[in-house]
């Protein structure tokens, strides 16, 4: 029994109200005045900079999940692989002597390997991206305390290099740019090329997209590896921001990365979701986080409010489609005889 | 033969590890560290036999670290206010069957897919724990550790119960119409749907049984050491997911054995003192850990696509 598709043409000002990216504006504004109230210096210019710097990087990773979690696939390596680049660029300024931009290239050539090897796995073999990426999850944070030996720290790097985290360009944080720069090349794919259609395609129906003659592996291996560079380029901005690169750099991101894009209204089925949906699912998880410290609660309970608001999220999307599935059931069945349809 | 080809080469591949050991690290066979070892494992044996049941179900459960954590704070709150093991040990599995129960709620009630929801769990419950306890460890009165034997005897007792559990739920697996129909949820959910199983009500269950089983595992590890470690349960669904997947368990559900699982984790058990023993780091487990899922799921990947040939 096919639903009746596509609600948004049904009622106007309703579907506008309950489309997801409304209802998290809500949520971000009753964060807002919720902290605003609560700590004095929460709404100052400062700290918008300040949450702007902390967010970019988890930001990033959200940025290219979302093309992931469109075709219905996920990767749970990001994380990992943020923290074994962040050591490996360490590695590369120290002990091979390379100077910072030639560093940060070699590091996106090995995000590329690394997201890559995901590509390989998941495309050539068919394997299910769940747990190929939980392998390389275990693989690329193994590799980081390998050659780190659980202990040895990068720190040292030279002011210009720093500038890039702590430092402001143009009256900003200067990794902004950065980040806006990726996040409207991915909106750009996303949503204004065809292959931002393929990838809602393939998330709706894999093997419907490969009878309709889409490059299924190809479109795949691309958004992997594009994970791969990103989650690279975030490595960068983490040893900036910090000035030091340790194994354990970016643990948990890829659950906050895969929050801010539930949250952002993007099925974990595949084939809806939005880029704006997840910026502002980004800026929920970042205001939350930002604000639970100056209302000064402990580090905890931004944590486990972000694993709630993901089950609130995953539910909220799922109960009222329920509800209407088992309406349209009522309607039409055989008791309560009403010629809706006919095939 | 070719039916358990997966088991054996696993079993093959242990046997040629343990070989390998005799010759270049002899000092591996003594009996004391080894004992040790087992009834290290043995909580990880239980766990890995409630992971497979889920993953069998095509469903999967990454929060059993967490709620591993959770019990065995749980556990050993109560061991310290004079509470007899048997209370504890009941109020342990209890507080797993109920963190399985919301897991199986969210799963099977919702629909939603499973990885997430136990993504979400895993974080609330492990962060909860830190913000109520601060990762304080709990210290046990005397008489808890190894339920007040002797060293050996308490670790004989955790081995003889894990792989009880195992034997137990293998022959359930294979002769009851419950285990039975675990596989046939698994291999195609709308088709035991039409022969009658109700696949919500079976996935549900095979959370809650998950839940219940870590309440157990995290008792046995208790037991294990003078005081209780917040943090004991970090990294184990790793640990015993790539037992279950090394031990031939499709991820795509439906298919896979607990006998394979057993293999597969006293395989992935060998690695670490192994690599002592060869005096490789240790920093390197994890890594070899990540290797050998992704060689078993290549092997997988490999061989379904000949079949298809």
């Amino acid at each position: 029994m096919p639903l009746p598709a596509n609600n948004r043409q049904s009622g106007g000002w309703k579907a506008i109200l309950f489309r997801h990216e409304t209802v998290l504006l809500l949520v971000l504004a009753l964060e807002w005045f919720y902290f605003n109230a609560v700590g004095p210096r929460f709404g100052s210019l400062d700290n918008m900079y300040d949450i702007l710097r902390h967010s970019v990087e988890i930001g990033l990773l959200a940025l290219v999940m979302t093309p992931i979690i469109l075709t219905g696939g996920i990767d749970l390596s990001v994380g990992s692989l943020l923290g074994l680049c962040a050591i490996l660029f360490g590695k590369l300024c120290r002990d091979a002597g390379l100077s910072p931009a030639m560093a940060g290239v070699c590091t996106l050539g090995i995000g590329a390997l690394a997201g890559g090897l995901n590509a390989t796995l998941i495309t050539s073999l068919r394997l299910p991206p769940l747990i190929v990426t939980l392998g390389t999850y275990s693989l690329f944070r193994g590799l980081a305390e390998a050659i780190t030996r659980g202990a040895d720290t990068f720190t040292n790097f030279p002011a210009s290099f720093l500038f890039w985290g702590q430092e402001r360009w143009l009256g900003v944080p200067a990794q902004a740019p950065v980040f806006v720069a990726v996040a409207a090349g991915v909106w750009l794919l996303v949503h204004r090329t065809t292959f931002g259609r393929s990838f809602r395609a393939i998330g709706f129906s894999p093997e419907g997209a490969r009878y309709a003659g889409l490059p299924v592996e190809r479109r795949l291996a691309l958004v992997y590896v594009l994970a791969g560079i990103v989650a690279a380029l975030a490595a960068i901005l983490y040893t900036a921001r910090l000035g030091q690169a340790r194994a354990d750099a970016g643990t948990g991101y890829e659950l906050y990365a895969i929050t801010a894009v539930v949250l952002g209204g993007t099925s974990i089925f595949g084939g809806v979701g939005s880029v704006p949906g997840t910026l502002l699912g980004v800026a929920a998880v970042a205001v939350l986080h930002n604000g639970l410290v100056h209302a000064r609660q402990p580090r905890e309970v931004a944590g486990m409010l972000t694993g709630a608001l993901l089950l609130l999220a995953l539910a909220g999307s799922v109960v009222p489609k329920m509800l209407t599935a088992r309406r349209v059931r009522r309607q039409t069945s055989p008791s309560n005889l009403q010629p809706t349809e006919t095939a | 033969m070719k039916r358990h080809f997966r088991e054996v080469s696993i079993a093959v591949a242990l046997g040629l590890l343990l070989l390998f050991l005799a010759v270049a690290a002899p000092t591996f066979y003594q009996p004391q560290p080894l004992l040790s070892l087992l009834a290290r494992e043995a909580p990880a044996l239980v766990v890995a036999c409630g992971i497979a049941l889920v993953i069998i179900g095509r469903e999967i459960d990454i929060s059993v670290g967490s709620q591993f954590s959770v019990c065995s704070v749980c556990a050993g709150l109560l061991a310290s206010m004079h509470w007899p093991p048997a209370l504890v040990l009941t109020a342990s599995i209890a507080v797993g069957a109920l963190m399985g129960t919301v897991n199986g709620a969210l799963v099977a009630g919702l629909r939603l897919p499973s990885i997430v929801v136990t993504l979400a769990t895993m974080v609330t419950w492990r962060e909860g724990l830190r913000w109520l306890r601060q990762g304080v460890w709990v210290d046990l009165p005397d008489g808890v550790q190894w339920f007040g034997l002797s060293q050996a005897a308490g670790q004989w007792t955790l081995i003889l119960l894990a792989l009880l559990v195992l034997v137990m739920m293998a022959l359930a697996m294979k002769h009851l119409s419950a285990g039975r129909f675990v596989y046939a949820v698994g291999s195609d959910a709308e088709a035991a749907r039409l022969a009658g199983v109700r696949p919500q009500l079976i996935t549900f269950l095979t959370f809650v049984w998950m839940g219940a089983l870590v309440g157990l595992a995290a008792m046995m590890n208790v037991t294990q050491s003078p005081q209780v470690d917040p943090n004991s349960g970090t990294g184990l669904e790793l640990k015993v997911i790539a037992a279950a997947v090394v031990g031939g368990v499709a991820i795509s559900g439906g298919r896979g054995n607990l006998w394979g699982v057993f293999v597969g984790l006293l395989l992935l058990a060998c690695v670490s003192p192994a690599l002592t023993h060869l005096h490789i780091e240790a920093y390197w487990e994890k890594a070899i850990q990540g290797a050998i899922i992704l060689l078993a799921v290549v092997a997988d990947g490999l061989r379904s696509r000949k079949e298809k040939r």
